[in-house]
C-alpha cells in the first residue's frame, strides 16, 4: 500500500483513529481524515499534513465513547448466545448418557480422521524435499513384443543415462543407481567386527546434487569422485566408529558387487523416513562401470541392473524427449534393435514413486499404495459420516422430549430462525468439545497406528496452518450438518400441538431415522466383510500348497568374508559335511537363492531348433545337487542332479516353463535343449511340478534350476528336537570354517510368509477401522434403543400387567431394529461381490468368494447389534410395571 | 422521547447540514463553518457532534460515495429529521421572541 502511494497518511494516525473508533466506524472516519488531509496537503505540504493528521487522531480520543455506543448493539447479540451456550450446556448436563454417546462417538471419528489425514499427509510427501523434484525422473521401460505388452520396469541399462545426456539437450543431468544386489560384509578393520549389510547403493557423483541427502562432513561435490570413497551414514558411522571422528576411516567390503578397503570421505545425515530410496552407504558406480567384468566388457545396453534419474529442463516436453530417448534406444542397442522386442521410454516423476509404483526392479522398498491410501481416507470419511449419522439420529429421536421447550419458547415469540440458531449453537458445542477431545485421541492412537503400518508417525500436520484451517472447517461444516436437519424439525413443531396435553409423537423424522440406521449398518457390514475377505485371502495364501517344503527349514547367509577360489569349493565341502552330520540335521544344500528371496539371473531363451525371435524370459536359480531333495520338488520326469558331478550341465525346469518354452509333455521334455541368450546350450535334465518360489500373488513363471556351486544361501533341513542346540551347532562350525563371517540365520516359512507384511498390515489397519466404526454405530444404536424403550415404558407396563412375558416384550422392542439389520446386509451384498472381486484382481491365486463372506458379516453384525440393543430392551422388560405406570 | 437540549455549536452544525442539502458530511460540515462562520474546527469535534445528534434523533444517515481523495473510502452523509428541523425551528423562534423584548433604545446603542 505504502509504495502505491508515497505520500499517504502517516500509520500512527490511521492506527490510532482505528484503535479509537474501531472497525466499524472507521471506514468513515478515516475518509473524512483522508479528505482533509488531501486539502491540507495541497496548501500546507505533506509534513504539516501529516502532523496535523496525528494530531486530530489524538484530539478524536474525546469520541471514544463512540466505540462503546457500537459494541452495545453488539453485545445485545452475545447476551443470547450465551443464552444459547447456558441451554445447549444445560441440556447436555441433562442427559448425560446421550451427551456422552454424542460426544464420545464423534471424538473418536474426529481423532481417527485426523489420525489417517497425518497417514495420508505423510504418504503424500515422499520426495518432495528434494529441490528440484518437479523436474526429476525416474526412467522406466515399457517392452513390447509384436504389439503385445511385456510389462514396465524400472531397470535400465547404464549406457542409457549417458547417452541422453550427449545427445538429447532437454535433459541436463542423470544419475544411475545400482543397489548392493545380495547386500555385502563391511568390517572396520580395526576392531574386526562384521556386519552383513543389505542397504548400499552405486551412484553417479551428482546424486548428491540431484536428490538433497545433506551431508554432516564432506563436500557433496567431491565425495564420490575417487573409486575407493564410500559415505555413510550417521548411524553406520557411530555403528562402525563408535565415538570416533569417521572421516577418513578405512571400511573393508567383502563379498557383493566390490570388494576392497574404501575410505570413508563422507557422513550423511539421517535418511528422511519419506524417502523413496532408503540406504546407509553410497559408493561411486564407477567401481562397477570400470572394474566389473560384466559391465567392462558390455557396450553398455547389455545388463539391465541399473535404475536412471534425470533431470530435465523446466521447458521440456516430456513426451518429445522420451521419444529422443525412443530413437536413441534403437540406435544405440543393435541387439533390440535386431529383436522383435520394442521399448518406449516412460518418464515417471520422483514424487510420484511412492504411491504410483508398481514395477518390477524398484529398488524402493517401502512404496505405499494409492489403493491403500485412498480406501483409507475413504473409511476415515465413513467413520466421521458414521459419527455425524448418530448425532442426527439421536436429536431427531429427542425432539419429542423438547417439543414443550420449544413450544414455551415460541408462545413468548421466538422466530424459528432463531430457534434454528439454538439448535445449530447446540451441536457446534458438541462438536467442538468432540473436536478438542478428538485432538487427544488422535495422538493416543498415533502410536497404535505406527506399531500396525511399521511406520514412525508424529503428529507434524498441527504445526500446520492449512490443517487448522481445513479441521476448523470440518468441524463446522459438521456442526450445521449435523445440527441443521434437527433445528428444522424442532423449530418447526406448531406450539399449540406441543403444549396440549396429549402430545402428538411427531412421525417426521422416523423413516430419516430408519434410513440413517440401515445407512450404519450397511457401512458396518461393508466394513466387516472386507476384514474378513483381507484374512481370508492371507489365510489362502499361507495355506496354500507350494510344491516347496518349507517347514523345518533353516536358512543362512553364504560366506563371503576371505573367499579363495581354490580352497572355497573344499571348505563348502567340509562345512556341509560337518554340520549335516549332526544328528538333528537331515539335509544340507548350497544355492545362489531361496524361496522368496527372487532369482539369480532372468534372461531370455528359447527351444533349440527355433529362431531367437522367440525368446521368452525365464529365471535362473542356480543350487547344488541336495537342493530338489531337501525342498521336496515333486519330480515330473527325468532326475535331480548327480551328487558325482561337481556341476552339470544341465536344467531342472517346472512345469511353466514345459509351457512357455514349448517343450511338450513331461517326459518329451527330457534331453531336449534350451538355447539361454548370452550363455551356452543346456539340455533339460528334469521336470518338477509347479511351485511357488515367490508369494502368491504372483502368477507361475519358468524357473530353471542350474547346478552351479553358488552358496550365497545355505538351507539346513533341522528336526524340531532341540532347535537351540542345532542352530549353536551350525554357528560353532560356520564360525571355524569361516572365520570373519557373519552368522545371520533365518526360518524360512517366517520370512517367506514376511511376503504378506502389507497385506497383514493392510488387515489389521482395516479390521481397527472397522471395530471403531461398528462401536461408533452401537453407540449409536444404543441412544436410540435407550430413547425409543423409554418412551415405550408405559407400554411395556400395560402389556406386562397383562401378562406378557419377558422373551415377547424384548422381541417386540428389538424386531425393528433387527429388520433394518436385515436390509443393511441384502443392500451391501452386491457392493460386497463387486469389490471384493476389484481386489481380489490383484492377485494370482484368490480365495473364492463363498456363501460365507455374505453370511458372516452378517451374523456378526446381528450379535453384537442384540447385545447392544438387549441391553436396555431387557432392562425395560424386567423391570416392574407399577413403576412404569406410576410415573406421569 | 424528552425533548433533547440543542448545544450551541450542535444547532450551527444541524444548520450547516440543513443547508447542504445532500452533501451534509463531517468534511463538508467543517469546510462550511471555516467560510461562512470562520470558525476553525478540529474535526474530531464535528464528529462528535455529528454522532451525538444522530443519537438524539435530529439527524438520520446513510453511506454515501466513495471519491479518490478519500482513500476510495465511503463517507456517511447526514440529514436532518423533522424532529432537527422543529428543534432549529424552536430555537430560533425562541430567539426571536426574546429578541422583541430587548429595548428599542439599547438596540440602536448597539446598532
Amino acid at each position: 500500500m505504502n509504495k502505491k502511494h508515497p505520500k499517504g497518511p502517516p500509520a500512527l494516525g490511521t492506527y490510532l483513529l482505528k484503535k479509537i473508533y474501531g472497525e466499524e466506524m472507521h471506514e468513515e472516519i478515516s475518509g473524512d481524515f483522508n479528505e482533509v488531509f488531501e486539502q491540507r496537503k495541497k496548501r500546507q505540504g505533506h509534513l504539516m499534513a501529516s502532523f496535523r493528521y496525528v494530531w486530530d487522531s489524538v484530539l478524536s480520543v474525546r469520541n471514544l465513547d463512540l466505540k462503546s455506543q457500537n459494541s452495545i448493539i453488539k453485545t445485545s447479540n452475545t447476551a443470547m448466545i450465551k443464552n444459547y451456550l447456558k441451554m445447549a450446556l444445560r441440556v447436555l448436563q441433562k442427559h448425560p448418557t446421550n451427551s456422552v454417546i454424542n460426544i464420545f462417538g464423534l471424538a473418536i471419528g474426529m481423532g481417527v480422521c485426523l489420525m489417517i489425514y497425518q497417514y495420508i499427509h505423510f504418504e503424500s510427501s515422499f520426495d518432495k524435499f528434494h529441490p528440484g523434484v518437479d523436474n526429476t525422473y525416474r526412467v522406466l521401460l515399457d517392452y513390447s513384443q509384436n504389439g503385445e505388452p511385456q510389462g514396465t520396469g524400472a531397470h535400465t541399462s547404464f549406457g542409457l543415462g549417458v547417452v541422453g545426456k550427449q545427445e538429447i539437450p532437454e535433459l541436463k543431468e542423470f544419475v544411475r543407481i545400482h543397489p548392493q544386489y545380495g547386500g555385502a560384509v563391511l568390517t572396520n578393520p580395526e576392531n574386526g567386527q562384521p556386519y552383513k549389510e543389505e542397504d548400499m547403493l552405486f551412484v553417479d557423483p551428482a546424486f548428491l546434487q540431484i536428490f538433497n541427502f545433506p551431508l554432516k562432513a564432506g563436500n557433496k561435490d567431491l565425495v564420490l569422485n575417487e573409486k575407493q570413497s564410500i559415505v555413510i551414514t550417521e548411524r553406520m558411522a557411530v555403528k562402525y566408529f563408535g565415538t570416533e571422528d569417521p572421516m577418513g576411516q578405512v571400511l573393508q567390503l567383502d563379498g557383493g558387487w566390490a570388494s576392497g578397503s574404501f575410505v570413508v570421505t563422507g557422513v550423511l545425515q539421517p535418511i528422511p523416513a519419506n524417502s523413496h530410496l532408503q540406504f546407509d552407504f553410497l559408493m561411486p558406480i564407477k567401481l562397477l562401470t570400470e572394474d566389473h567384468r560384466q559391465y567392462k566388457e558390455s557396450s553398455g545396453w547389455g545388463w539391465n541392473n541399473f535404475v536412471t534419474y534425470v533431470h530435465l529442463r523446466e521447458s521440456a516436453d516430456l513426451q518429445q524427449v522420451a521419444d529422443k530417448y525412443d530413437q536413441l534406444i534403437l540406435a544405440y542397442d543393435q541387439d533390440l534393435a535386431k529383436s522383435t522386442t520394442s521399448v518406449s521410454v516412460i518418464f515417471q516423476p520422483v514424487a510420484d514413486i511412492h504411491l504410483k509404483s508398481d514395477y518390477s526392479g524398484d529398488p524402493a522398498t517401502n512404496n505405499g499404495s494409492l489403493r491403500d491410501v485412498q480406501i483409507f481416507s475413504i473409511i476415515a470419511i465413513i467413520i466421521l459420516v458414521i459419527a455425524w449419522v448418530n448425532y442426527i439420529n439421536l436429536s431427531t429421536a429427542r425432539a419429542m422430549y423438547r417439543a414443550k421447550e420449544v413450544g414455551v419458547r415460541k408462545s413468548i415469540g421466538a422466530f424459528r430462525g432463531q430457534l434454528i440458531y439454538q439448535f445449530v449453537v447446540e451441536s457446534a458445542l458438541v462438536n467442538i468439545l468432540a473436536a478438542c477431545l478428538a485432538l487427544g485421541i488422535a495422538y493416543m492412537l498415533l502410536p497404535v497406528l505406527n506399531e500396525i503400518i511399521g511406520r514412525q508417525l508424529e503428529m507434524t500436520v498441527v504445526q500446520e496452518l492449512g490443517f487448522w484451517i481445513s479441521f476448523l472447517t470440518i468441524t463446522l461444516s459438521g456442526s450445521l450438518l449435523s445440527g441443521l436437519y434437527p433445528a428444522f424439525i424442532l423449530s418447526a413443531f406448531k406450539p399449540s400441538s406441543m403444549l396440549g396435553s396429549t402430545r402428538k409423537a411427531s412421525k417426521g423424522g422416523v423413516n430419516l431415522r430408519r434410513g440413517l440406521i440401515v445407512f450404519q449398518f450397511w457401512i458396518s457390514a461393508l466394513l466387516i466383510s472386507g476384514t474378513y475377505l483381507v484374512y481370508a485371502q492371507i489365510s489362502y495364501m499361507k495355506n496354500q500348497e507350494l510344491g516347496i517344503n518349507m517347514e523345518k527349514i533353516v536358512v543362512i547367509n553364504g560366506p563371503e568374508v576371505n573367499l579363495n577360489r581354490e580352497t572355497i569349493k573344499e571348505k563348502m565341502n567340509t562345512f556341509k559335511n560337518v554340520t549335516g552330520s549332526h544328528h538333528s540335521i537331515s539335509m544340507v544344500t548350497g544355492s545362489g537363492s531361496v524361496p522368496g528371496k527372487g532369482y539369480n539371473w532372468r534372461t531370455g531363451m528359447w527351444r533349440f531348433g527355433i529362431s531367437e525371435d522367440e525368446s521368452k524370459s525365464g529365471n535362473v536359480v542356480f543350487v547344488d545337487h541336495d537342493f530338489t531333495k531337501t525342498y521336496d520338488f515333486e519330480f515330473l520326469a527325468g532326475r535331480s542332479f548327480s551328487e558325482m558331478a561337481s556341476e552339470e550341465n544341465g536344467f531342472i525346469i517346472n512345469e511353466k516353463a514345459l509351457q512357455v518354452f514349448g517343450l511338450g509333455l513331461p517326459e518329451e521334455a527330457i534331453q531336449q535343449k534350451l538355447i539361454v541368450g548370452g550363455w551356452d546350450t543346456v539340455r533339460v535334465m528334469g521336470v518338477i511340478k509347479d511351485f511357488h518360489w515367490n508369494s502368491l500373488k504372483d502368477e507361475h513363471s519358468p524357473y530353471i534350476f542350474a547346478h552351479q556351486g553358488s552358496n550365497s544361501y545355505i538351507s539346513f533341513k533341522i528336526d524340531l528336537q532341540d532347535i537351540p542346540g542345532t542352530l549353536a551347532h551350525i554357528e560353532e562350525t560356520y564360525d571355524a570354517v569361516f572365520p570373519n563371517n557373519p552368522f545371520n540365520y533365518f526360518f524360512l516359512d517366517d520370512e517367506f510368509n514376511n511376503q504378506y507384511q502389507a497385506d497383514l498390515q493392510f488387515g489389521n489397519l482395516f479390521t481397527s477401522f472397522s471395530i471403531l466404526a461398528i462401536f461408533i454405530s452401537c453407540l449409536g444404536l444404543f441412544g436410540l434403543v435407550a430413547f425409543s424403550t423409554n418412551s415405550r415404558i408405559k407400554e411395556i407396563g400395560i402389556r406386562k400387567a397383562l401378562g406378557a412375558e419377558v422373551q415377547s416384550l424384548m422381541l417386540l422392542l428389538s424386531k425393528e431394529y433387527m429388520i433394518l439389520l436385515l436390509i443393511a446386509n441384502v443392500l451391501a451384498a452386491p457392493i460386497i461381490f463387486v469389490w471384493g472381486q476389484s481386489w481380489l484382481e490383484d492377485y494370482a491365486y484368490k480365495v473364492n468368494l463363498g456363501i460365507g463372506l455374505y453370511l458372516i458379516p452378517g451374523l456378526i453384525l446381528v450379535v453384537i447389534s442384540l447385545i447392544t440393543v438387549s441391553y436396555k430392551t431387557y432392562a425395560a422388560a424386567k423391570s416392574n410395571p407399577v413403576i412404569a405406570l406410576k410415573v406421569e | 422521547m424528552s425533548r433533547a437540549y440543542l448545544g450551541e455549536f450542535e444547532e450551527l452544525v444541524l444548520l450547516i447540514i440543513a443547508s447542504l442539502g445532500n452533501e451534509g458530511y463531517a468534511v463538508s460540515v467543517k469546510d462550511a463553518l471555516s467560510d461562512q462562520a470562520n470558525r476553525k474546527v478540529n474535526i474530531s469535534a464535528i464528529h462528535s457532534a455529528l454522532y451525538r445528534l444522530e443519537k438524539k434523533g435530529f439527524l438520520n444517515s446513510r453511506m454515501g460515495g466513495a471519491t479518490s481523495t478519500r482513500g476510495g473510502k465511503n463517507k456517511r452523509i447526514f440529514q436532518v429529521t423533522a424532529a432537527g428541523f422543529s428543534a432549529l425551528q424552536a430555537s430560533k423562534d425562541l430567539r426571536s421572541s426574546i429578541w422583541k423584548t430587548i429595548p428599542q433604545l439599547s438596540f440602536a446603542v448597539i446598532n
